[in-house]
């Protein structure tokens, strides 16, 4: 009987250690099944977590392939997102006011009537770039009384030193002649760019080697005269070649007050056959008066060369510019002619009175203008000396020495002032004395100096 | 009023002209020691430290011989999509990319590199060989020890999309050629194992670094298939949290270098891109290439590295595949075998 009990007390226990141990293993299982439901749970969302990274990715991407529109001071922009193909807006408005001084109480009237307000110009520019190394520039000109095209061209770069150029465009010879429209010191360039072609139409090797420290420009073009534009066709036979060749040995280079240092020469040979439009249409003052030109008849008629050195320094607020130009031509006065050799240079000095660094390609203010914020851009003063002499021996045959004066020198002082990259104003006093074959009673031109006061205000972008 | 007489004029232009001789032989001499040159390198994924260590190398070894200094830019992505960028206009002064098939691709469609290119360099113009290896985690959870493991059911594995990826075509053409030579080349069998595999891909990135990323860092996957030197790499980062698994067999990957003819013209760097490629079979370059877990072709640096590289049972493509021309026209382009396996696991 004992016994008996002895082993339903072992089967009971034996059971119960069973069942426990079922139970243990169902419990092991279901944890087992928990900890992988967990981990494909866990996986699934680092999938999802990496699947959203890596669609963050690919419209980051994306966004990089979208073309690009940019509004700013450059003005309107829209580029490929390769910027392969790049279309530009900028704009130039220029609107002036000249003043000039003793032109009613004395005896000559030939320079009453000219105060004023004008608008100088007023240009849409269109420019950009297709297939990556063509480049394009469109800019008519509504100021004045005509609207014209200035610039009209085509250029492929295969590389920075080496571009190909067609179309209508300046020619590379004068300093300040080249330098962009609304960063020029003064209202009008100095005299020696009467001596320098304007634009014409031809084609240009040109190119910048060692990161910009040399450039150069070589170009066959139809021929205009000095001071002079094409006017859109010339049908006389000869070419005009011009080239330019500049330096700046210290750009890029630790050294930083040689950096902005550039110095050059420009020049043009042609040969014209008998053509007045060969000859320049008179050289201007200051203020855009004409104090010579050549009598009627007179002719380009022979070769026509032009040499000009040419330099700038800037550094810092500080800014120096400099040229000197000879232009040689031959004429013809039915059997009369000659070789006629007229000189200008120029010397022009600029200071930015509230620090900015000055360059060739304008000034930028520190802080643009806001009363609001105390900010009241940039303030420079500048000054010019130039000089334009004509050869003695275009009087009395070639030019009239009782209209035209023989030599011209101007000085001038003015202060400029940028309110922003977009916008200036500035102002600045002329003053042009000129010598001539004549006394100067009877010579109308040079009998007294011409005193002006300019203003403008522009809207560059 | 004054006018210049002809010798007045001459000495003026005698005096301007020396001048002007003088200023152009300072400026010469002003710029011509601080001569810099740029080279873009447009690479792969996996090869940032590779060429990280050969830039530096290189860049000393040319300022030694010629006083220059060279800057190496470098770009990467995967393989594919950075011949695209190429053709596109990325100006590269030199490719090293994943696949010859890449760089055939620039040549054909843009004309930039010259068809011959392979044969410019030694050993078809590929200075380095990999393969194609499985990363696993620590203890191989998964029990992966070759191709067949990665078809079972539950297995995650990770590689990038063959369509983007250079990298990725390799581990693509290694399963097929595994499949093929375990079923007679069998196409059927080898297009339904490797069906199979992409059926277990959970996420396909772009390249391999991206791959590596989401099996590494963000956990994803069981085995993630991969260049020898990318699994080799991520060893080294964290050998307490993976292994490497060696195929049965695998692929000899060889990635191929080219200069960009027209770009270096253009640039006028044809002599140093010459001069850097060429670099990668010098005994410096090859013996960098080994410590970035790259096989080096020159023998002495091989068996130098001989324990890093174990042996392994490789065919090559041109054995299987009858080159990249046809493995591409067949598996990865529009509509091929590797879109038809897509559309089938969808």
């Amino acid at each position: 009987m004992k016994r008996k009990y002895t082993l339903v007390g072992i089967l009971i226990a034996g059971g119960l250690v069973g069942v426990q141990q079922v139970r243990a293993d169902a419990t092991t299982d279901a944890i087992n099944d928990l900890k992988q439901q967990i981990q494909a749970l866990d996986q699934k969302v680092r999938v999802l977590e990496r699947e959203k990274e890596l669609d963050t990715e690919a419209a980051d991407a994306k966004a990089k392939d979208t073309p690009k529109i940019v509004v700013g001071e450059k003005g309107l922009s829209v580029s490929s997102a390769d910027t392969n193909f790049v279309f530009q807006l900028h704009g130039l408005v220029q609107v002036d006011n000249r003043t000039f001084f003793g032109d009613r109480d004395n005896h000559d009237k030939s320079i009453q009537g000219n105060d004023g307000f004008l608008l100088r110009r007023a240009r849409p520019i269109f420019s950009g770039t297709l297939y990556k190394d063509f480049d394009f520039m469109f800019v008519p000109d509504f100021g004045g009384s005509s609207v014209q095209i200035f610039d009209a061209y085509l250029n492929y770069r295969y590389a920075p030193w080496l571009q190909v150029r067609a179309g209508k465009f300046k020619v590379p010879v004068g300093l300040e002649q080249l330098q962009s429209d609304p960063v020029t010191y003064f209202n009008e360039r100095a005299l020696p760019t009467g001596l320098t072609p304007n634009r014409d139409i031809g084609f240009q090797l040109w190119g910048e080697v060692a990161n910009g420290r040399l450039s150069y420009a070589a170009g066959i073009f139809n021929g205009v005269g000095d001071g002079r534009s094409t006017a859109n066709a010339d049908f006389e036979d000869h070419r005009e070649f011009a080239g330019r060749i500049f330096l700046q040995p210290f750009r890029g280079t630790k050294v930083t007050a040689l950096q902005n240092l550039g110095f050059g020469v420009g020049g043009s040979w042609g040969n014209v056959s008998s053509n007045a439009t060969g000859l320049s249409s008179g050289f201007l003052t200051d203020g855009q008066e004409t104090f010579f030109t050549y009598t009627n008849g007179v002719v380009a008629a022979g070769q026509h060369w032009r040499v000009s050195p040419q330099g700038y320094y800037y550094w810092g607020p500080f800014g120096l510019l400099g040229e000197y130009v000879i232009s040689d031509q031959e004429v013809k006065k039915g059997a009369a002619s000659a070789d006629l050799q007229n000189t200008a240079w120029q010397i022009a000095a600029g200071w930015v009175l509230t620090g900015e660094d000055a360059s060739y390609t304008g000034v930028t203010p520190r802080h643009p203008f806001n009363p609001r914020a105390n900010q009241w851009g940039a303030l420079q003063l500048v000054a010019r000396y130039a000089d334009l002499d004509v050869d003695d021996n275009a009087f009395p045959i070639f030019a009239n020495p009782a209209a035209s004066a023989s030599e011209a020198k101007a000085w001038a002082v003015g202060l400029n002032w940028y309110l922003n990259k977009n916008i200036r104003v500035n102002t600045s006093f002329s003053r042009t004395t000129f010598e001539g074959k004549l006394n100067p009673t009877v010579a109308t031109v040079a009998r007294q100096p011409e005193e002006v006061v300019f203003t403008r205000v522009q809207l560059s972008f | 009023m004054r006018q210049f007489t002809n010798f007045q004029l001459q000495q003026r232009m005698k005096i301007f002209l020396k001048t002007f001789v003088v200023l152009l032989a300072m400026s010469v001499a002003a710029y011509a020691p601080a001569k810099e040159i740029k080279l873009l390198n447009v690479s792969y994924d996996p090869t940032r430290e590779l060429y990280q260590d050969i830039n530096t190398a290189f860049a000393k070894q040319w300022k030694d011989k010629t006083g220059d200094t060279v800057i190496v830019q470098q770009s990467h992505s995967g393989s594919g999509k950075q011949a695209r960028a190429v053709i596109d206009g990325l100006e590269a002064d030199v490719v090293t990319l994943a696949l010859a098939y890449d760089i055939d691709a620039i040549a054909d469609k843009s004309g930039l590199i010259a068809k011959d290119w392979q044969k410019r360099l030694p050993n078809n113009s590929t200075p380095y060989t990999s393969t194609i290896v499985f990363l696993v985690r620590k203890g191989n959870p998964k029990g992966i020890k070759d191709w067949d493991d990665l078809i079972k059911p539950g297995v995650a594995v990770v590689t990038p999309n063959p369509k983007s990826s250079g990298g990725a075509r390799w581990n693509y053409l290694a399963a097929w050629g595994y499949a093929l030579k375990k079923n007679n080349n069998s196409e059927a069998k080898a297009k339904d194992f490797v069906t199979k595999l992409f059926r277990n891909v959970p996420v396909l990135d772009t390249g391999a670094r991206g791959a590596t990323t989401t099996f590494v860092q963000r956990g994803i996957g069981d085995v993630l298939i991969a260049w020898e030197n990318e699994a080799l790499l991520s060893l080294k980062d964290s050998p307490d949290k993976f292994e490497i698994v060696s195929p049965s067999i695998s692929i000899l990957a060889e990635p191929p270098v080219a200069w960009v003819d027209k770009v270096v013209k253009r640039h006028g760097t044809a002599e140093v891109a010459k001069a850097y490629l060429e670099f990668l079979y010098t005994p410096e370059g090859q013996e960098i290439a080994a410590k970035n877990f790259y096989r080096p072709r020159l023998q002495e640096v091989a068996q130098k590295y001989a324990s890093q590289f174990p042996k392994l049972n490789l065919f090559t493509i041109d054995e299987l595949f009858g080159g990249w021309q046809a493995a591409q026209k067949k598996h990865f382009d529009n509509d091929g075998i590797f879109d038809q396996i897509q559309l089938d696991n969808r």
